[in-house]
C-alpha cells in the first residue's frame, strides 16, 4: 500500500481510538444520500417491475400483430408455437363495445380471449376477485371491477353490447340487434389502465361482433421464464409470414414507461443533490483538516513526500469516505427496503390510515426492485462525486511548502 | 580522508522584499566527513533554522553551493540520504510510534518484514520497546523525540540533521535524547548536524561552530 493511502486511512480511522468525529459526520452525509437513492429508485422501479408483471400476466410478452387481421391464425399460432422460447401464444380480438346494462351505458374495451389457450399466456384467473374464468362461454363476459360499477352490474347481471359493425350496417339500412351477454365474473388486474376498461369474453363472441369470421386482431405470446422478450423478438419474427409482426409489450406502452421513467430520473437527480451536499461537508472538513494539519503536511515534505503524494493522501481520504459512506448506505438502504411493509404499516397504524393504504393501492405490500443499473450509477455517482470533493483540499495541501508549513507553530 | 556526506560553500540566504530583507545568512561554508557530527550554535534568530532546511533541501539558497556526497541535493532523494529530527518533534498523531518509524520508511515503499523488524529493533534502541503501539498522545515529551530519532533512522540515512532537538524537554530528559542521537549515530557511522544552545551538548560532537551575523564561524 502506498503511504498515502496508508496515513489516508489512518487518519481517517485512527488506531486505538474511537472513530474520530469529522468521519462520522461525512460517512453518515453521503451514507443518507446513498440510502436514499436506493430506497427511493428500489420502490420506484418496484412500481415498474409490478406494472410489467401484470401487463405480461394480461398480455404476454409479445403481441403479434399484422397490418389489418390475421386472416389464417391456425397457421399463424402453430409456427410460433414453435419458435424457440416460446411456451404459449393464444389469439384474440379486442376493440371498443357500447355496453348498457339496465340503461347505464359504458364503453369498455372488449378483449376476445380463446378459453382454450389463453392459460398458455396469460394468469387471468389470478385475478377474477368473484365468479370464474371457467364459466366464460360464447354468451357471457367478465367485467373489470370498475366497468362493473359504472354499469351497476354484478355477477349474473345481463348486459347488452353494441359492436362498431352495428353502426356499419345501420348505414346500409340493415338492423342488427345488439347481443345479450351474462357477467360471470369480476375482475381486478390492480393497474388503473387496465382495470378502467377492460371486458373480457371468448374469441368466437367477440369475431361474431366484429364480424371477422375466422380472423383475428392479434396474437399474445407467453416466453419460457426469465427469457428476455427483447432478446427473444427475431426468433419469433423469423416464423412469421410476411406482413405479420412481433412486437414487445415495452412498444405499446411505451409513453406510460418512458413517463416511469422519467419520473424515476427526475426523483433521483433530486436525491442526488443529498450527495452533492455530502460532499460539501467532507470538502470543507477536508480544508480544515488541511489547515489544522499545516505542520504535519510540513513534516510529510521533510521525510520526502513528493506533492503528488501529499495531494493523493487527501484525495483518497475523499475517496475512502464516499466508499465508507457508499457501504453504508446500501448497508441501511437496503435494510429499510427487506423491512419496509413492516415501516409502511407501521406508519399507517400510527396515523390510524390501514385501510386508506389498502385502498389507494391495491396492494398492501410496497413493491420493490432494484435494477442493477441503478445500483451501478448511484455507487459510481456517489464515490466520484465524494473523490471530486477532496480535489479542493488535495490542491491546497500540495502547495503547501514544507518549510513554511513548518515553522507554523 | 573519509567521503564527505555535506558540502556547503558560500550559501547565502535572504528573506523579504526592498527595504524588509533580512540577509539571514551571508556566506556559510561547511564541510562534513562520514561519521563525523557538528554542532551549530548561535543566537535565536541568527538562522540555525534556515541553514538546517538548506542543508535538508527543503528550501533553496539564494547563492552558494550544497552537495550531498557527489550530487545536489534532491528532494526525491532526502527520505534516503537524510533524517530530520525537529525541536516539536512532529510525530503524526494518528500513528502510534511504529507506525511514526515506520512513515518514513514508508515513503520509498511498503515496508517488508526486516524494515518492520528493523523499525521495532530502533525503538528498543531508543528505549520504547514496550511502547510501539502507543500514540504519541500517550507518549511523554521526551519519548517523542525518541520516537522522531527513530523515525529519523530508519532508512539508514546518511546524515543527520537535528533542530534543537532538546528545546522543548528538560534538562534530564535532553541529556538523554543527545545521548542516543550520538551514540546511533556514532555506532551506525551517520554524520551529524546538532543545532543546539546547549554548550554541553554541543561538547558531545566532534566540533562546535557559531552562527554570527550570516557566517558560520
Ligand atoms: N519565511 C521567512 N520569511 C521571512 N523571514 C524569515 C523566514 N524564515 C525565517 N525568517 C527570519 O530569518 C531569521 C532566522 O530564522 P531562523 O528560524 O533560521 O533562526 P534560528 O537561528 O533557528 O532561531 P531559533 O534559535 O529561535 O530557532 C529570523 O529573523 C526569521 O524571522
Ligand atoms: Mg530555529
Amino acid at each position: 500500500m502506498p503511504w498515502y493511502l496508508y496515513l489516508a486511512l489512518r487518519q481517517l480511522f485512527p488506531a486505538g481510538r474511537r472513530f474520530p468525529f469529522f468521519t462520522a459526520i461525512s460517512v453518515l452525509g453521503v451514507a443518507l444520500g446513498v440510502g436514499v437513492l436506493i430506497i427511493v429508485t428500489s420502490v420506484m422501479g418496484g412500481f415498474g417491475h409490478e406494472i410489467r408483471r401484470m401487463i405480461v400476466r394480461t398480455e404476454g410478452e409479445i403481441q403479434v400483430k399484422a397490418k389489418g387481421l390475421i386472416e389464417d391464425p391456425a397457421a399463424v399460432l402453430a409456427a410460433i408455437r414453435g419458435a424457440p422460447g416460446v411456451v404459449g401464444a393464444s389469439p384474440f380480438v379486442e376493440g371498443p363495445v357500447a355496453a348498457l346494462a339496465a340503461n347505464r351505458p359504458a364503453f369498455p374495451l372488449l378483449r376476445g380471449i380463446d378459453p382454450v389457450s389463453v392459460g398458455s399466456v396469460a394468469e387471468l384467473g389470478r385475478y377474477v376477485r368473484a365468479g370464474s374464468l371457467d364459466e366464460l362461454d360464447d354468451d357471457s363476459v367478465i367485467l373489470s371491477w370498475q366497468v362493473a360499477e359504472q354499469l351497476g352490474a354484478g355477477l349474473g347481471s345481463s348486459v347488452e353490447l353494441y359492436s362498431p359493425l352495428l353502426f356499419e350496417r345501420l348505414k346500409q339500412d340493415e338492423v342488427i340487434l345488439p347481443r345479450r351477454f351474462r357477467v360471470v365474473g369480476l375482475f381486478e388486474i390492480g393497474h388503473q389502465h387496465l382495470d378502467s376498461s377492460l371486458a373480457f369474453t371468448t374469441l368466437r363472441a367477440a369475431q361474431e361482433l366484429y364480424g371477422l369470421g375466422r380472423s383475428v386482431h392479434g396474437i399474445n405470446v407467453r416466453l419460457a421464464p426469465g427469457r428476455d422478450e427483447v432478446a427473444a423478438l427475431p426468433a419469433v419474427n423469423r416464423v412469421l409470414p410476411p406482413g405479420i409482426e412481433a412486437l414487445p409489450w415495452t412498444r405499446k406502452w411505451e409513453s406510460f414507461l418512458w413517463v416511469l421513467n422519467l419520473e424515476k430520473t427526475i426523483t433521483a437527480f433530486l436525491l442526488l443533490f443529498i450527495v452533492v451536499i455530502a460532499a460539501f461537508s467532507v470538502m470543507s472538513s477536508l480544508l480544515i483538516s488541511v489547515v489544522r494539519k499545516t505542520r504535519e503536511i510540513g513534516l510529510l515534505g521533510a521525510l520526502g513526500a513528493s506533492r503528488r503524494g501529499v495531494a493523493l493522501c487527501f484525495c483518497a481520504q475523499a475517496f475512502l469516505i464516499g466508499v465508507t459512506g457508499t457501504l453504508l448506505g446500501l448497508a441501511g438502504g437496503f435494510t429499510v427496503l427487506a423491512w419496509r411493509n413492516e415501516l409502511v404499516r407501521l406508519i399507517a397504524r400510527g396515523l390510524g390510515r390501514e385501510e386508506t393504504l389498502r385502498q389507494f393501492y391495491h396492494f398492501t405490500d410496497l413493491p420493490a426492485h432494484t435494477l442493477p443499473a441503478d445500483l451501478i450509477l448511484t455507487v459510481v455517482a456517489a464515490v466520484v462525486i465524494s473523490t471530486l470533493a477532496g480535489l479542493l483540499p488535495a490542491w491546497r495541501a500540495s502547495r503547501l511548502k514544507p518549510v513554511e508549513a513548518l515553522r507554523s507553530e | 580522508m573519509s567521503e564527505l556526506i555535506l558540502e556547503a560553500g558560500a550559501v547565502a540566504k535572504t528573506f523579504g522584499i526592498g527595504p524588509a530583507r533580512i540577509p539571514v545568512l551571508r556566506a556559510v561554508d561547511l564541510a562534513l566527513a562520514a561519521g563525523e557530527s557538528l554542532a551549530i550554535r548561535g543566537e535565536s534568530g541568527s538562522g540555525k533554522s534556515t541553514l538546517l532546511h538548506l542543508l535538508a533541501g527543503l528550501d533553496v539558497p539564494d547563492a552558494g553551493w550544497i552537495r550531498w556526497g557527489a550530487s545536489a541535493p534532491d528532494p526525491a532523494r532526502r527520505s534516503r540520504y537524510l533524517g530530520l529530527v525537529f525541536q516539536s518533534f512532529h510525530l503524526v498523531p494518528e500513528l502510534d510510534a511504529l507506525g511514526n518509524v515506520l512513515l518514513a520508511a514508508r515513503m520509498l515503499g511498503a515496508p517488508d518484514v526486516a524494515t518492520r523488524q528493523r523499525a521495532e529493533a530502533l525503538l528498543g534502541q531508543v528505549g520504547l520497546a514496550g511502547r510501539a503501539r502507543h500514540l504519541p498522545a500517550q507518549l511523554s515529551g521526551g519519548e517523542r523525540q525518541r520516537v522522531a530519532v527513530a523515525r529519523a533512522l530508519i532508512n539508514r540515512p546518511r546524515l543527520l540533521l537535528a533542530d534543537e532537538p532538546t528545546g522543548n524537554l528538560d534538562e534530564h530528559t535532553g541529556e538523554a535524547v543527545i545521548d542516543l542521537l550520538v551514540g546511533l549515530c556514532a555506532a551506525t557511522g551517520t554524520a551529524l548536524v546538532l543545532v543546539t544552545h546547549n554548550a554541553a551538548h554541543a561538547a558531545r560532537c566532534r566540533s562546535t561552530r557559531t552562527l554570527h551575523e550570516g557566517v558560520l564561524h
